[in-house]
């Protein structure tokens, strides 16, 4: 069966998610994710935009949570003290989506900037909720395209933690949680349980090892067996295709 | 006192240097009509702040108003990035602190308690975090939990002079509703000395009355109220109209080079002496019908 990398990257991130859980989302992938999800196998999730909305059931595609399009049919209208605040702060999110420009092996993503802080660099979106999803939620999903220079050793700037420095350092910071999954177009991350560094969980069908390595600035541990990523199912490709994303504004 | 008056008069309220809560988020219900007169006036030095950085403080830093900007990082979503704002940070001539969304929102929060500071489990870990330390008066501290012993990053609260809210509805007194998600704009009016209303209706009383659940301001906060339609225009008002966004390209377009800026900004902003002609230039009623929100939808 043919599907794009987008298309599988938001299906692994939809097949992480289970039926009843909190989901905070952003727009793009995750939100075609979250809501294959809920239109499959988890109808009683239920989804949060930071800006104060709950379970959308959007009907038109947007160009981000600022486009009322993405409100449609929301149960809740209320506000970022309540989303982020009363829901997430409190501890309630089970699953927070996370992307960026930039991730280290330990999952810290930067949004902020590009080049050297110091001197001369361009500055980008910053955080927005991100770094409070990643600070706050149960665990992260991190969705970003795999390239060289985004995946790096050293990241100019942490927008966003995820196991700091490695080890227990997440927790020294105060910080609970941390990053359970990376989802590239080439492969799925985990994190090793002791070093909490980048390790390979499995490979996209269509891509070798070779592939995934030579497109990572590190080396992330590579298990012994590695399977492939279990491909979409013909159900999963028509709701992206025809009910989710039918304009093709969230998957590139 | 009466509180209603023309958006000129309520912006000449607002003195050079003052602390200034706006209550854009991206393209949408953004205090846009309220930055061009504050860049028409010529009012200057103004520090900004926002949870999530939105197209009014983007023009108002693209006018030369703002010194400093607190907020949560930002953009113009699909439409681009805030091109103002980041030239502004990467050139130095914009002062920016830089927060997440939920560290913004929790210190309105604090300002509108009249607490001295708030608890966060955010920031931690990040370099938002050390870049915020580095400050000479850092507005960030760690302590111990009095009860537990554990230790907690604390954040001062934000207590901006003026809160600018732009809103559907209110009446005469400045008691507002807000339709949709209300962001940051609570807190912002809460925590601020006073707040500037800027409605799309201002309806009698009685009807206030007969929904007061549905009041997100109340009066006792607000000291103007404008009445002004399309007032978040190119942004867009959830059930009154849908975002421009033609107008937003035009804009984004403009913002990528001192020279387009320059003639973008003797066009929109200094080509026009109102609020009125401004409608009239982006295609008057003809188009604003356009851009009307479906009763149904709310876009």
């Amino acid at each position: 069966m043919d599907f794009t990398p987008s298309e599988l990257m938001a299906v692994s991130g939809a097949r992480e998610l289970k039926d009843g859980q909190i989901v905070a989302v952003g727009i793009g992938l995750p939100m075609v994710a979250s809501f294959l999800a809920k239109k499959s196998h988890a109808p009683n999730m239920i989804i949060l935009f930071e800006l104060g909305v709950i379970d959308p059931e959007p009907i038109h595609t947007g160009v981000g949570l600022a486009d009322p399009r993405v409100w449609y049919r929301a149960k809740t209208h209320s506000s970022f003290v309540d989303i982020l605040g009363t829901v997430l702060h409190r501890g309630r999110v089970d699953v927070g989506f996370l992307g960026g420009i930039e991730a280290d092996p330990f999952g810290n993503l930067n949004t902020t900037m590009v080049g050297d802080p110091k001197g001369k660099f361009r500055h980008m979106v910053g955080s927005g909720g991100a770094n409070d999803i990643a600070s706050c939620a149960k665990k992260t999903i991190i969705i970003m395209r795999q390239e060289k220079r985004k995946f790096r050793q050293t990241i100019s700037f942490v927008t966003s933690p995820g196991f700091v420095n490695g080890g227990d350092s997440r927790k020294k910071a105060g910080l609970q949680g941390g990053p359970s999954r990376v989802i590239t177009d080439k492969a799925i991350y985990g994190f090793d349980p002791e070093t909490k560094a980048m390790m390979l969980v499995s490979i996209h069908p269509g891509s070798t090892l070779r592939d995934v390595t030579s497109t990572l600035g590190f080396e992330p541990i590579v298990p012994p067996h590695v399977p492939f990523t279990e491909p979409p199912t013909s159900e999963q490709l028509r709701l992206i295709r025809e009910v989710i994303d039918p304009e093709r504004m969230y998957m590139e | 006192m009466k509180k209603l008056c023309s958006l000129s008069d309520a912006v000449a309220s607002i003195p050079s240097g003052s602390h200034v809560a706006l209550s854009g988020f991206a393209i949408t219900r953004c205090a846009m009509a309220f930055a061009r007169e504050v860049i028409r006036q010529g009012i200057k030095k103004l520090t900004i702040s926002q949870c999530v950085g939105a197209m009014d403080t983007d023009l108002l830093v693209g006018g030369g108003a703002v010194e400093r900007l607190v907020y949560g990082g930002g953009t113009l979503d699909r439409f681009g990035r805030l091109a103002c704002v980041n030239a502004g940070i990467e050139n130095g001539s914009l002062s920016a602190e830089e927060y997440s969304s939920l560290s913004i929102a929790f210190r309105y929060l604090a300002g509108s308690l009249g607490i001295p500071f708030i608890p966060i489990r955010s920031l931690s870990g990040s370099s938002l975090l050390s870049r915020l330390q580095e400050q000479s008066q850092p507005h960030a501290a760690f302590i111990n939990d009095p009860f537990t012993g554990d230790r907690w990053l604390v954040l001062k609260p934000l207590l901006p002079d003026v809160a600018v809210v732009q809103v559907q509805t209110c009446d005469e007194e400045g008691n507002a509703w807000i339709m949709g998600p209300k962001w940051d704009s609570p807190e912002q009016a809460k925590a601020s000395s006073r707040t500037i209303v800027i409605a799309e209706h201002v309806v009698p009383t009685e009807m206030i009355r007969r929904e007061p659940e549905r009041c997100v301001i109340p009066n006792l906060l607000v000291s103007h109220v404008v009445e002004l339609p399309f007032g978040a225009h190119p942004t867009s008002l959830y059930r009154e109209y849908d975002y421009d966004a033609d107008e937003i390209r035009r804009y984004v377009e403009a913002a990528k080079k001192p020279d387009s800026w320059k003639t973008y900004l003797d066009k929109y902003v200094y080509g026009v002496k109102d609020h009125w002609e401004y409608l009239e230039l982006v295609g008057g009623l003809r188009h604003l019908r356009s851009i009307q929100a479906d009763p149904i939808l709310g876009y």
